[in-house]
């Protein structure tokens, strides 16, 4: 090969015969052909879902709560795909090598479209209007180019090493694809790994050839000195030169390797719908399509029947989700219910889902399916969605704890899902023993604990002051306890403490009595939507037959309810949670507390700080009161769920290896402090029963937040009222 | 009788009688006229029996066709219970009206029922729980039975379809169990269903609410004719307490021996 002229350029093509010219349209023909016939089946399959409608999270939306409901604008969500923001999150190697790739080829992508620009568009037109062919692809604009896309190129090649090299040696859970709920029948998920290993090995050999033909073409065409721009080609040409190619033989080796790289190129673009690849497109799409509140605020069942049972069902946002999950497998990673060995892993969810999905759809993937015999899981198209595809089990593991959802760096929406999964199962009367009477006795008594309304607020009388009927007298704060507080016998003890707090403080309070019926946030996560709705209204009544300004609950999980979600039945007053009070009352220093030099860890509720980003408050209170506070390592969003969200701690949980309690009290005990501060109910009874079963009794004890508070507040009348008195009626952390 | 059940081919018209009774979490107080409890402040809620004998009805309906009728008088909460049961799989409920508010003695709920059941004629068996709060003795499927001259059996456990009879599982005491088989017309007095009691969704219970109405039958003039009558109701008042017998295994025996040698019971 020799240059023609003494022009900055290349041709285009390097010296192919026409055959060879027309072959290759050829095939980036039919290559173009499957991609597009691949990704319109995708669409109809997306297509085939419904739009979601009747969604109105918005409706008289109390203030304050924007910041955790509100979708992200598309512009916010478009930059946090092009900075990975997502994907660097928690595990920044793997992030920054995925940025690389993924700038590396949109770089080699743009080359390629800048080529085909001049050469097919710009050449053919001024061939035909000028009679003689033109191009732009010379001078400083080559030179730019080579330099510019070399350092593209360099990224894609140095990020797809590092992907390639992390799957075939790291040892990480997330890359091990062994399923959380193992089927009778079993299973392989061989070709799931294969297709892992051509994704990410074909990337690199694409990238690796790219360099050896630029290397082989300046090779060959003797280094012409402004080749050195295109400095990495330049170096491997000075390498080919090295291991004895000369020019040559470089055109001679450029002639097949040009074809092997371009069939790799092309291959790869007829791929993509139909593989993991697929995830360059579906899931920036699903990026910019989700959204905060669908956790926080469920979405509606579909109108037909209740919760999921068909491929109609879902809707356009959900089945996009589905094939944006890449298997990174975060979500496996950090779910409680995997931890412990229960049979849920979200990404095993999603990618059952998936399968199912595709094959009722009829749409082919090509190395990313799991064998399973016929009929069996995401192969059974005729059983029930919810108890033969996805067993009941595993939707009944979870616990709604959002771990998965925060994580997921292509925004799949997890919980969501398993709650119009576990409708379905409801409508079909499928559940625990324990679960259907403990809806039984919120239907009935509308509480868990099958008592009589009646007997609510029966906490109240060993005070020795009078709290406030709310719905006789206006009261700032309209105190809202939730079940848990209200009538269990160790937690009555918390909800007289704080009383007492907001008592001593001058705060003006009261209560319900017996009108105020469970918030329904678990009961609707449990899948009763009827019986949760039912709930709104008698709280709804009660709320107006009362006179308040705010509410603050005690129990995250009313909290979430109804802040996030009654004010689509009409609630405008602010919501708080006890511990934001706490500390604002600490802030404005009217109480003279006294300092103390305690040892502490916080554990973050999964519905105050994930759901609703209340991390601070807690914190302020804790060190306000100066206790030194040791962060345990998962902390904040990344807080490990106590097992009792989402109805779980109304079903048996004796099957698994340890409850997620014990797990979350042994990370605890690691750190050395004497208290495990909580600031929910919940978590009050399971961490209290897990510090005993773990064999941490006089190690560690839990307290909560108000205690400590009162503890400073009462100065040196009262020492040690946190100091615990252990036996009592909670038993396995759930009420008898 | 059995020439229509080959036509029907061994599907079963299965009647449930279902009660309404004050719920126990409350605290039950005896009422200004010391012959009934206070029924004004308390909830009322399904007889927990009378739902173990509906599930069994609805898995008899589901191995073999048939039709589930829920029938009750009207007290309190009882369209709760009726759509409830309609929510579950019942296909028709029935009410009867008119009856004196207050509680209904068993006798006059025997009678009252076994007035629908004769009207309605064409039912293969009717199913109840085998005892209710207000019921302890278990009285009411007997009493229905002898009415209407229909075979009846208390303490059943399983009511399980066999060609156009039923095979019924009785519980005799001391774990002896019994297995008879009913054809032509029965009543049972259930104890306890093959399987818990279904859920019924809320969602489902509104709309049997709105999509199915509860039929209604005028309550009769029913003469008992002569019987027991409530004079007062008062809550059980304790007699002396529990001893604790204090010591190992057995010292406490040799204590128990000594007790029931000291009341006569043994020599």
């Amino acid at each position: 090969m020799f240059l023609e002229t003494v022009v900055e350029t290349r041709k285009i093509f390097g010296g192919e015969t026409s055959l060879e010219k027309l072959v290759f349209y050829l095939l980036a023909f039919v290559t173009l052909v499957i991609f597009f016939t691949g990704l319109i089946r995708r669409v109809k399959k997306y297509r085939a879902g419904r739009k979601l409608v009747g969604w109105d999270f918005r409706g008289g939306k109390a203030k304050g709560i924007e910041h955790v409901t509100e979708p992200p604008s598309h512009g916010r969500s478009l930059l946090d795909v092009l900075t990975h923001k997502t994907i660097t999150r928690r595990k920044h190697s793997v992030g920054a090598a995925h940025l690389l790739v993924f700038w590396g080829f949109i770089g080699l992508f743009l080359a390629t479209s800048i080529l085909a620009l001049d050469y097919d568009i710009y050449g053919n037109i001024t061939r035909i209007f000028f009679g003689k062919e033109r191009s732009f692809f010379t001078g400083w604009f080559y030179i730019s180019y080579n330099f510019v896309f070399n350092i593209a190129g360099v990224a894609a090649l140095l990020g797809a090493a590092l992907l390639n090299f992390r799957r075939v040696f790291s040892k990480e859970s997330e890359l091990d694809y062994e399923r959380a709920h193992k089927p009778e029948e079993g299973y392989k998920r061989v070709k799931m790994a294969i297709g892992d290993h051509i994704f990410v090995a074909g990337l690199l050999a694409i990238i690796v050839t790219g360099f050896l033909i630029q290397g082989l073409r300046i090779d060959g065409s003797n280094f012409p000195s402004f080749e050195k721009w295109t400095f990495m080609g330049y170096l491997v040409g000075e390498g080919w030169r090295v291991v004895g190619v000369g020019a040559t033989l470089a055109g001679q080796i450029h002639s097949y390797l040009w074809w092997i790289h371009i069939l790799m190129a092309l291959a790869f673009v007829a791929y993509l719908p139909f593989s993991k690849a697929l995830h360059i497109l579906s899931s920036p799409t699903n990026m910019v399509l989700r959204h905060p509140a669908s956790t926080r605020v469920l979405p509606p069942s579909p109108i037909e029947h209740m919760g999921y049972q068909e491929l109609r069902d879902f809707t356009h946002k959900d089945l996009i989700g589905l094939d944006a999950c890449t298997k990174c497998g975060r979500c496996h990673g950090v779910c409680p219910a995997r931890t412990v060995g229960a049979p849920l892993s979200p990404r095993d969810l999603i990618l059952d889902l998936r399968q199912w999905v595709d094959r009722s759809t009829k749409n082919p993937m090509i190395f990313d399916w799991e064998e399973r015999p016929e009929g069996s899981g995401p192969r059974n198209v005729d059983g029930r969605l919810a108890g033969d595809v996805i067993s009941e089990r595993t939707l009944w593991s979870c616990t709604t704890c959002m771990a998965c959802v925060e994580i997921c760096p292509v925004g799949i929406e997890h919980v969501p899902l398993i709650v119009q999964l576990r409708r379905s199962l409801v409508d079909q009367g499928v559940m625990d023993p324990t679960l259907q009477s403990a809806l039984q006795n919120i239907a009935t008594q509308g509480n868990s604990f099958g008592k009589s309304s009646r007997m609510r607020a029966r906490w109240v009388k060993s005070l020795d002051f009078p709290v406030v009927d709310a719905r006789k007298e206006h009261v700032e704060y309209l105190w809202f306890l939730g079940d848990f507080a209200s009538f269990d016998e160790r937690l009555v003890e918390i909800s007289r403490t704080l009383a007492k707090v907001l008592s001593a403080a001058g705060i003006s309070f009261g209560i319900l009595y017996e009108s105020e019926k469970n918030a329904g946030n678990d009961v609707r996560r449990a899948g009763e939507e009827g019986l949760f709705e039912m709930l709104v209204e008698g709280n709804m009544k009660a709320f107006s037959s009362a006179s308040f300004d705010k509410i603050i609950t005690t129990d995250p999980h009313s909290f979430n309810t109804l802040r996030n979600e009654y004010p689509a039945f009409g609630l405008t007053a602010p919501v708080m949670h006890y511990s934001e009070l706490l500390a604002q009352l600490l802030y404005e220093g009217k109480l003279s507390l006294t300092k103390q030099s305690k040892n502490v860890t916080y554990h973050d509720p999964c519905y105050l700080g994930r759901y609703n980003r209340i991390f601070d408050a807690p914190r302020a209170v804790i060190s306000g009161l100066g206790c030194d506070l040791v962060e345990m390592p998962r902390h904040r969003d990344n807080s490990f769920c106590c097992g009792a969200g989402g109805g779980r701690i109304w079903m048996d949980d004796s099957f698994l290896n340890e409850r997620p309690s014990e797990n979350r009290m042994r990370e605890a005990a690691t750190l050395g402090v004497d208290y495990f501060v909580v600031a929910c109910p919940k978590d009050y009874a399971m961490f209290t029963d897990a510090v005993k079963t773990t064999g941490n009794e006089g190690k560690i004890t839990v307290v909560d937040i108000v205690e400590l508070f009162y503890e400073s507040m009462m100065g040196e009348q009262l020492a040690g009222v946190a100091a615990g008195d252990s036996d009592t009626d909670i038993k396995d952390g759930k009420q008898v | 009788m059995k020439v229509r059940r080959i036509e029907k081919g061994g599907a079963l018209k299965i009647v449930v009688g279902m009660r309404q009774l004050a719920d126990l979490v409350e605290e039950l107080e005896v009422a200004d006229s010391g012959v009934d409890i206070d029924r004004d402040f308390v909830k009322f809620v399904s007889n927990e029996w009378d739902e173990a004998a509906l599930e069994e009805a609805l898995l008899i309906k589901e191995a073999v066709g048939g039709e589930v009728v829920v029938i009750a008088l009207d007290e309190p909460d009882v369209d709760q219970t009726l759509y409830s049961a309609i929510a579950k799989g019942a296909d028709r409920a029935v009410k009867i009206v008119g009856v004196e508010e207050g509680w209904t003695p068993t006798r006059l709920r025997a009678q009252l029922l076994s007035k629908w059941l004769k009207s309605e004629g064409d039912w293969d068996a009717f199913l109840t729980g085998v005892q209710a709060a207000d019921d302890l003795d278990g009285q009411l499927a007997g009493l229905i039975g002898a009415t209407l001259g229909v075979p009846h059996a208390a303490v059943v456990s399983k009511a399980e379809p066999e060609g156009s009879s039923l095979r019924i599982t009785q519980e005799l005491g001391g774990g002896t169990l019994s297995e008879s088989v009913a054809t032509g017309k029965v009543v049972l007095g259930i104890q306890a269903g093959r399987q818990a009691p279904r859920y019924a969704p809320i969602t489902r219970i509104r709309q049997a609410m709105s999509t199915s109405t509860i039929e209604t039958f005028d309550a009769q003039e029913i003469d008992l004719g002569p019987g027991p009558k409530v004079r007062k109701i008062y809550p059980p008042q304790s007699k002396g307490q529990a001893t604790m017998l204090d010591g190992d295994p057995v010292e406490v025996a040799e204590k128990i021996v000594e007790l029931i040698r000291a009341k006569g019971l043994v020599r």
